[in-house]
């Protein structure tokens, strides 16, 4: 599947998800369609006209070497730039067909729907109980009960239940950097977004916790439409559907996983994933 | 090879030798002045002090009525300035950081921290006691306040900036609006250092003199009308310091032994609050 074909399937009427896995091509439904996306750090250009989708229910992984764009990409995706001045991104990114990128729309609504997840662990200071609650009280008004089921399920799906079940009123920074990182996720994933976007989740963090997250991706992909930046390739080989490379703002190559990885198109992706430059 | 090792040691004793002698030097001046107050405050600490008014000369007396007075000024001062320093600093780390505006601020804040504490005091008397045509507890409080306020603003800066932009990222991230990031995620994370600040601001006031010299003046009776002269420690320091009377000089003795002893435990407790937030 080329570039051109992609783009020919974002046209197609939505169509249900046949099943999960990447090989059984055919037409899948767009979660989020970047279009003719340019982005600029003040004059610089940092992304020049990238068009990528993620599939509904699929987990699109981003790779290249540091400076490439991806995380830029990323942060365009929940708007998240916006909190600085001097940055500016045009083209379009839709989400349901409806572009983010419009002045009208509403920005925090937008975050919640498109969780995020960053490389550095960033629990608040405050306690386990409330770094979750936190986040599902700023759009649902619960009383303390299904409130107190809804942290419990977070944390479940955040694989950490077990482990901190006994201390929610801790501070989330008394936690290890792992337990940290799927607090965090457990965090995103509490206010029900419909997109989870992983900025290298995992580069601050040991093999038995990176394991423990990637694990959490496979089974949080059958509720969401995942994106996943590293710049681990393995990771990327192990826990996408989708794998894009990209390479000085540039989109260079987008595709099935198992195809990218095993006959790439074009000779920068392969050089890049046989480790000969970046 | 080995001389030059025996030089570096030899030059690292000199140096360790002289940082040795200044902490002692400056820390030794700092002991004898507490020792000092200690020795001719402590005589005369007693219940009085704090129950009975100011004497005239020759008859006993207490620091009751300054006592009360310096903490309706500096409990007024504290309230009119922080509020506004935490807003001001507020918005130079937060809604303003790349802003102009914040440069200007920044500077112009800087200037008034270091602005002489009589400097603020005549400006005061000249916008407010002339006006009004008396000294008054309100002119002292206000003097104070801009005292304050330039403090606030730049710990509360400081504080916030200090705050990992990562952490105010993953809070947006959750689709919080800034107020509430600010809020809830700022602040909280900047809290110790931010209430560090105010207590060093109380700190720094509770022993200004000149500013209310020419705004709260001084009073030597008992008086909670801030729409008057009041009395405040600092100036019946002064006051009673500078008298042939030796009891008033005892009193002054006393009265600078409370301030020091106020400012020091105001200080342990900053210090302690910034030791607690260190370790999470």
């Amino acid at each position: 599947m080329n570039m051109a074909s992609v783009q020919s399937t974002t046209t197609s009427v939505p169509t249900p998800i046949a099943s999960s896995s990447a090989e059984s091509a055919g037409a899948r439904e767009e979660k989020v369609s970047v279009r003719n996306l340019n982005f600029y750090y003040g004059n610089n250009k940092a992304l020049k006209n990238v068009n990528v989708p993620l599939y509904t229910g699929l987990v699109t992984a981003f790779i290249g070497p540091s400076g490439c764009g991806k995380s830029t990409l990323l942060r365009i995706l929940n708007r998240i730039y916006d909190l600085y001045p001097n940055q500016r991104a045009e083209g379009e990114v839709l989400i349901d067909k409806k572009n983010i990128l419009a002045p009208d729309q509403d920005i925090n609504y937008l975050r919640a729907r498109v969780g995020m997840v960053f490389q550095k662990p960033t629990p608040f200071p405050m306690s386990i109980y409330e770094n979750i609650a936190f986040g599902i009280r700023l759009y649902e008004r619960l009383p303390k009960s299904e409130l107190d089921g809804r942290v419990e399920s977070a944390l479940r799906r955040g694989a950490l239940w077990e482990e901190v079940k006994n201390k929610l009123s801790a501070n989330g920074l008394s936690l290890s950097g792992g337990q940290q990182q799927r607090l965090c996720i457990a965090r995103t994933v509490a206010v029900r977004p419909e997109v989870i976007l992983l900025d290298e989740p995992c580069s601050a963090l040991d093999p038995i916790s990176t394991a423990k997250i990637e694990e959490l991706i496979d089974e949080l992909k059958s509720d969401y439409t995942i994106a996943i930046v590293t710049h681990n390739m393995q990771q990327a080989a192990r826990v996408s559907d989708y794998t894009a490379f990209m390479y000085l703002g540039e989109l260079v190559e987008f595709d099935a996983t198992s195809k990218m990885f095993t006959s790439p198109v074009d000779s920068r992706t392969q050089d890049y994933i046989t480790g000969r430059f970046g | 090879m080995a001389d030059l090792y025996r030089s570096r040691r030899r030059r690292n004793t000199i140096v360790l030798g002289l940082s040795i002698g200044a902490t002692v030097i400056g820390l030794s001046w700092l002991a004898w002045i507490l020792g000092t107050l200690l020795w001719e405050g402590l005589s005369g600490l007693s219940l009085q002090v704090f129950t009975e008014m100011t004497p005239p000369p020759g008859s006993d007396g207490g620091l009751l009525n300054p006592i009360i007075g310096s903490l309706m000024l500096t409990g007024l001062a504290v309230a009119v300035g922080t509020p506004i320093g935490i807003l001001a600093g507020t918005y130079m780390a937060e809604y303003g950081r790349y802003a102009k505006l914040s440069m200007v601020v920044r500077f112009i804040n800087d200037i008034l921290l270091s602005a002489p504490s009589i400097v603020v005091g005549l400006f005061v008397y000249e916008v407010m006691v002339a006006p009004m045509g008396h000294f008054s507890g309100y002119a002292g409080a206000v003097a104070l306040s801009l005292l304050v306020i330039p403090v606030v603003v730049r710990t509360t800066e400081d504080m916030l900036v200090l705050v990992p932009k990562e952490l105010r990222e993953a809070a947006s991230a959750l689709g919080m609006p800034r107020s509430k990031v600010i809020q809830k995620v700022s602040y909280r994370a900047a809290r110790a250092g931010m209430i560090t600040g105010v207590l060093l601001a109380v700190a720094r006031i509770s022993g200004e003199t000149a500013p209310l010299l020419f705004t709260a003046l001084n009073n030597q009776f008992f008086s909670t009308n801030l729409n008057a002269p009041i009395a405040s420690l600092p100036v019946i320091i002064f006051q009673f310091a500078l008298s042939p009377y030796h009891d008033w000089q005892r009193l002054a003795w006393i009265g600078a032994l409370i301030i020091t002893l106020a400012v020091l435990a105001l200080s342990i407790i900053a210090r302690a609050l910034s030791a607690g937030s260190n370790k999470g």
